[in-house]
């Protein structure tokens, strides 16, 4: 797929890579209307409409601005974070099945967020600001385990036992996670475990506001570093030849993919798969060009993230699913099928 | 796609350092291993929450008075409580030493290749739809999970030319796993069972009623002469499997075999307790360093020496929080995570 | 007494008359709380009855102001302003308490396999709520006031949210432990504290009857209550939800494992293993079965036979749709009932 970009004149493949983002976003854009009219209190488009111009009865503005639009947000947000977190991974680490979550990364960052909200009584608002930090902590703790015990001075970080050991790692985070939970009083325990299955958290405009600064300073930051992704995908003599600082370049990508991670997790919980999956089909839509393959795969992640929220919402109502579940089971297959068609 | 090329090492872990078999290592180890269980189960009765003396163990096994609350208490609950142990430890260890044997993966093991999940769908789907339905049904329904899962992990293998490379073996368990998972968690929240299936999830022989070791006995039995039985072809399997069809070995038949094996072990085992991982990654290793290559002698070593794993890890579950019990599964998992990053990180260039 | 509702008595000479009994009846007490006695009025219990008969009823009711909107603060430190009148109420779990009082909720608790069993005849005309409180749902509802029991249900920005909805009033744990405070607080909310007060003496009066008759029946015999769930066992302590009622209010005696556990680590329910209920002594056994089918083979076991008070036949057993898991004075009347109907044949 990417040789005929590659013969192809700049000026074509820049009309193609426009279009293609331009049509992920007319699709996000759909979705987000779709997602607007999905609930338990039926609002038909034209109300949606109304109310989006400033012209809904009070119970429209509320429902709408208060409770599925933070969300849709939330969701657009995570997706675009998970994304790209995957996607650097995947290139730092040159191989196809990294992610945050097989990485024991979100695992690490849940359990960082279970710890504070099992000693932490969530009574005020100032916890909500302090989870992404605590998230953020969890997952650079995890990070830094795993690239200490897969990092080896004869071989480097080699791609599978980072991964192996991610599983391992990830796998006793989960019994640690299952022994607190345990402890827990029934309510607490139905809000963790409803948590850490990946529900998109009620959707609070704080929410927002706590995940956007992340998000906003991480994703361009790995915009900016797409260049180097190009270069560092190739392996490290490469690089090397090219007088570029491999190691200096890859903990500090290494560090942005975690802190996104990290963020992600602490407002929408263990959701996995979406670092995995979203790479995959913008890079079979765009290209190995991390120019464009960045910007990509931040649409199809928020993409892939609002259509699985809304299924979510709308599937079982008036109850919700978490929607890590629903990543999990659209995902899982899908990561399945990779593994099958892949030639290690 | 990106995807690691790197070729696979085609020759079992240990097998370079230890192609003999120690027989006599095999003897002593089955010796002092039914040793150390008998003594293992004489202590986890006299272990719990009432305060009985082992006299009136003892007693209660020899000269039973059912008038004594004491002697039902270790006739009806700590008995079968440290049986199913020892039951649950072996059919751990053995599926995990078949898997490893068969499929030459040194991280094979039922928890890390998703059958237990499997199971657990398939308890999770019995508490759901049935709650009062009978254990025979709901062994049934792990079994059926279970299987379900080992054809999903193993069709993935042998749907790509290069066959189960441990790499792609132990990510397709995780990948399975989490969808199954999910799953589990999905019904378990719809269904409002959430901290009961947690609870059982965590792995725990607490509540084994002598009903539940008499259905299981007779599959988990069947089970292990049937590996017995297979353990010379696991033996040629595990140098390989051109190796094997070479020595005229009807390679298919085996795995078949050894897959049924491993659902019913895994199955029966899970539902009883829980999904417990690890075990079956730990044991079938130490004992092939002990014993060396030969699956005749790793096979009934690993049962043995799975038995007095769980069954001290379960008393060491009892007395570590007491009167609070400690979930037996994390418990576990707290001993094999280390062993799994050693196995992990032990082999050059990982897995590559 | 207090089932009398009158729910739309807006009008103002009823009220007026009504505010004036109540004012009598407060006084009477030596406990008159302005704010209380103003929110009366429009639901004055007496009202109906006396209406008739209560002479001169201008002057008092005449300077006293109508029932007006109040700011409280909750068990979270919320500001909370109640509506003068709340007359869409949703108190999810807190159903007893509304009863009692003569509210109809807007919606009522549920989780996917049921509700509050013994309420179903008071709130059979209620539709339900899922117990996690969905968002979309109870702005479905359209509340005007709100009261949700515990802290921990609403964490994680999750009381804002509903607060935007309906004014919320967060009960707390410290409060909603214990039935009656719970009632009294509700009631100086809804404007019902006489129905309230009136309530809980009634209750006593009801439990202290029983109280006599059973002591002459048992005497100094123990009683244990157990709960039966996913084949496990729970006991319950003196000071919690039927505990409360049995050990508290009818003064039965604890029976010795209840006693043994360490007072720091009780819970309403504590989880006890069969092994430890061999050793139960107690006389009498209240069994509530949650495990009609899957319990049958545990209630079959040699060690369940062999407790002293099952060989006796002194086990008293009732579904799950008793009142004796919930709390509160409907709920603690039912459990009264049936410890009479048990022990006093």
């Amino acid at each position: 797929m990417s040789r005929s970009q590659l013969s192809s004149t700049p000026k074509k493949r820049r009309t193609r890579e426009t279009a293609i983002l331009s049509l992920l976003a007319v699709l996000i854009v759909a979705m987000f209307i779709i997602s607007m009219n999905t609930g338990l209190i039926r609002l038909s488009p034209t109300e949606v409409i109304h109310t989006l111009l400033g012209e809904g009865s009070q119970q429209q503005k509320l429902i709408l601005f208060d409770f599925r639009l933070p969300r849709i947000v939330i969701s657009l947000l995570v997706g675009a974070g998970f994304a790209v977190a995957g996607c650097i991974l995947q290139s730092l680490s040159r191989n196809a099945l990294a992610e945050p979550s097989t990485l024991g990364i979100n695992a690490g960052a849940g359990f960082a967020v279970l710890i504070f909200i099992s000693f932490v009584p969530a009574t005020t608002a100032a916890p909500i600001f302090m989870l992404p930090l605590m998230a953020l902590a969890g997952a650079g703790l995890t990070a830094t385990l795993i690239y200490v015990l897969a990092f080896r001075r004869e071989d480097g970080l080699s791609p599978t036992r980072l991964i192996l050991i991610g599983i391992a790692v990830g796998a006793g985070i989960y019994a640690f996670q299952l022994i607190l939970s345990l402890r827990l009083d029934p309510e607490n325990y139905q809000f963790v475990a409803t948590w850490l299955a990946g529900k998109i958290w009620g959707g609070d405009w704080r929410f927002v506001m706590a995940l956007l600064p992340w998000i906003l300073i991480l994703v361009p930051f790995a915009f900016y570093k797409a260049r180097v992704l190009n270069v560092l995908n190739l392996g490290d003599e490469i690089p090397v030849g090219l007088g570029l600082p491999v190691e200096r370049e890859r903990v500090l990508l290494m560090a942005a993919a975690v802190a996104l991670a990290g963020s992600c997790v602490a407002v929408s919980g263990g959701i996995g798969f979406v670092g995995l999956i979203a790479p995959h089909l913008a890079r079979r839509i765009v290209g190995p060009r991390h120019q464009i393959l960045l910007p990509a795969c931040a649409l199809v992640g928020a993409l892939l993230l609002l259509t699985a929220d809304t299924i979510a919402r709308w599937i079982l109502q008036p109850s919700e699913i978490p929607t890590g579940i629903v990543v999990a089971i659209i995902g899982a297959p899908y990561f399945l099928y990779l593994l099958a068609r892949s030639k290690a | 796609m990106v995807t690691s090329t790197h070729s696979q090492p085609r020759t079992h872990p240990e097998g370079e350092k230890q192609l003999k078999s120690r027989p006599a290592a095999a003897v002593v180890i089955l010796i002092a291993g039914l040793g150390a269980i008998l003594f293992g189960l004489a202590l986890s009765v006299s272990v719990g929450a009432a305060d009985i003396r082992l006299a009136s163990v003892w007693e209660a096994v020899f000269r039973f008075n059912p008038e004594l609350p004491q002697h039902q208490v270790i006739r009806e609950l700590r008995i079968p409580r440290a049986l199913a142990g020892a039951l649950v430890g072996a059919c751990f260890a053995v599926a995990g030493a078949i898997m490893q044997g068969m499929t030459r993966n040194p991280l094979a093991d039922s928890g890390l290749l998703g059958l237990n999940a499997g199971a657990s769908v398939g308890l999770a789907l019995a508490f759901a739809f049935a709650p009062s339905m009978s254990f025979i049904y709901i062994m049934l329904y792990c079994f059926i999970g279970a299987a379900a899962a080992s054809l999903l992990v193993f069709g993935i293998g042998s749907l790509s030319h290069s066959g189960l490379t441990p790499l792609r073996l132990t990510l397709s368990g995780a990948a399975v796993s989490a969808l199954l998972l999910a799953i589990s968690q999905g019904v378990a929240i719809l269904f409002h069972l959430s901290q009961d299936i947690a609870f059982w999830m965590a792995g725990g022989i607490g509540g084994t009623s002598w009903t539940q070791l008499r259905i299981m006995f007779p599959w988990v039995a069947a089970a292990l002469i049937g590996s017995l039985m297979i353990s010379r072809s696991i033996t040629l399997l595990s140098l390989g499997r051109d190796v094997a069809a070479g020595l005229g070995q009807r390679t298919r038949l085996v795995q078949t075999a050894g897959i049924l094996i491993v659902v019913v072990l895994a199955g029966a085992a899970v539902s009883a307790v829980g999904p417990i991982a690890f075990i079956g990654l730990i044991i079938p290793h130490v004992t092939r360093f002990l014993v060396g290559v030969d699956y005749r002698w790793i096979i009934p070593c690993s049962a043995v020496l799975g038995s007095v794993l769980i069954i001290f890890a379960d008393i060491a579950a009892r007395m570590i929080n007491a009167p609070y019990e400690t979930p037996l599964g994390a418990l576990i998992a707290v001993i094999g995570v280390p062993f799994f990053i050693y196995l992990a990180s032990k082999r050059k260039g990982g897995l590559t | 007494m207090y089932s009398i509702n009158l729910k739309r008595a807006g009008h103002r000479k009823l009220a007026s008359i009504g505010l004036l009994t109540l004012t009598l009846i407060l006084s009477a007490c030596g406990n008159n709380n302005s704010a209380n006695s103003t929110g009366g009025a429009a639901n004055a219990p007496a009202a109906s009855a006396d209406a008739t008969t209560a002479p001169a009823s201008e002057a008092p009711a005449a300077t006293t102001a109508p029932a007006v909107e109040k700011t409280v603060t909750d068990a979270m430190g919320h500001k909370v302003t109640v509506p003068a009148n709340p007359q869409r109420v949703l108190a999810s779990y807190l159903e007893d308490y509304l009863v009692v009082l003569g509210v109809t909720p807007v919606a009522q608790w549920s989780v996917t396999n049921g509700i509050q069993d013994y309420l179903a005849d008071e709130l059979k005309d209620v539709p339900t709520i899922s117990f996690d409180l969905p968002l979309e749902a109870v702005t479905g509802f359209a509340p005007d006031f709100h009261i949700v029991q515990s802290e921990a249900s609403v964490q994680n920005g999750l009381y804002d949210q509903l607060n935007k909805i309906a004014p919320t009033y967060v009960l707390g744990d410290e409060i909603s432990k214990d039935w009656r405070k719970s009632l009294l607080k509700i009631g100086e909310l809804l404007n019902k504290s006489a129905e309230a007060k009136q309530a809980i003496a009634a209750y006593d009066q009801k439990a202290a009857d029983a109280k006599a008759k059973i002591s002459t029946v048992i005497g100094d015999d123990s009683v244990a209550i157990l709960w039966l769930v996913k084949k496990n066992f729970y006991i319950v302590d003196e000071t919690r939800s039927s505990g409360a009622v049995v050990y508290g209010d009818l003064g039965l005696k604890l029976p010795n494992l209840v006693t043994e556990i360490p007072a720091a680590s009780r819970a309403t329910w504590n989880p006890i293993s069969l092994e430890k209920l061999a050793e139960l002594t107690a006389d009498h056994i209240f069994l509530v079965n949650s495990d009609k089918t899957e319990g049958s083979e545990i209630l079959n076991s040699p060690i369940w036979k062999g407790i002293p008070a099952v060989k006796a036949g002194n086990v008293h057993e009732f579904a799950s749709n008793h009142s004796w898991l919930y709390s509160g004075a409907i709920a603690n009347s039912k459990t009264i009932d049936d410890v009479l109907n048990s022990l006093v044949k």
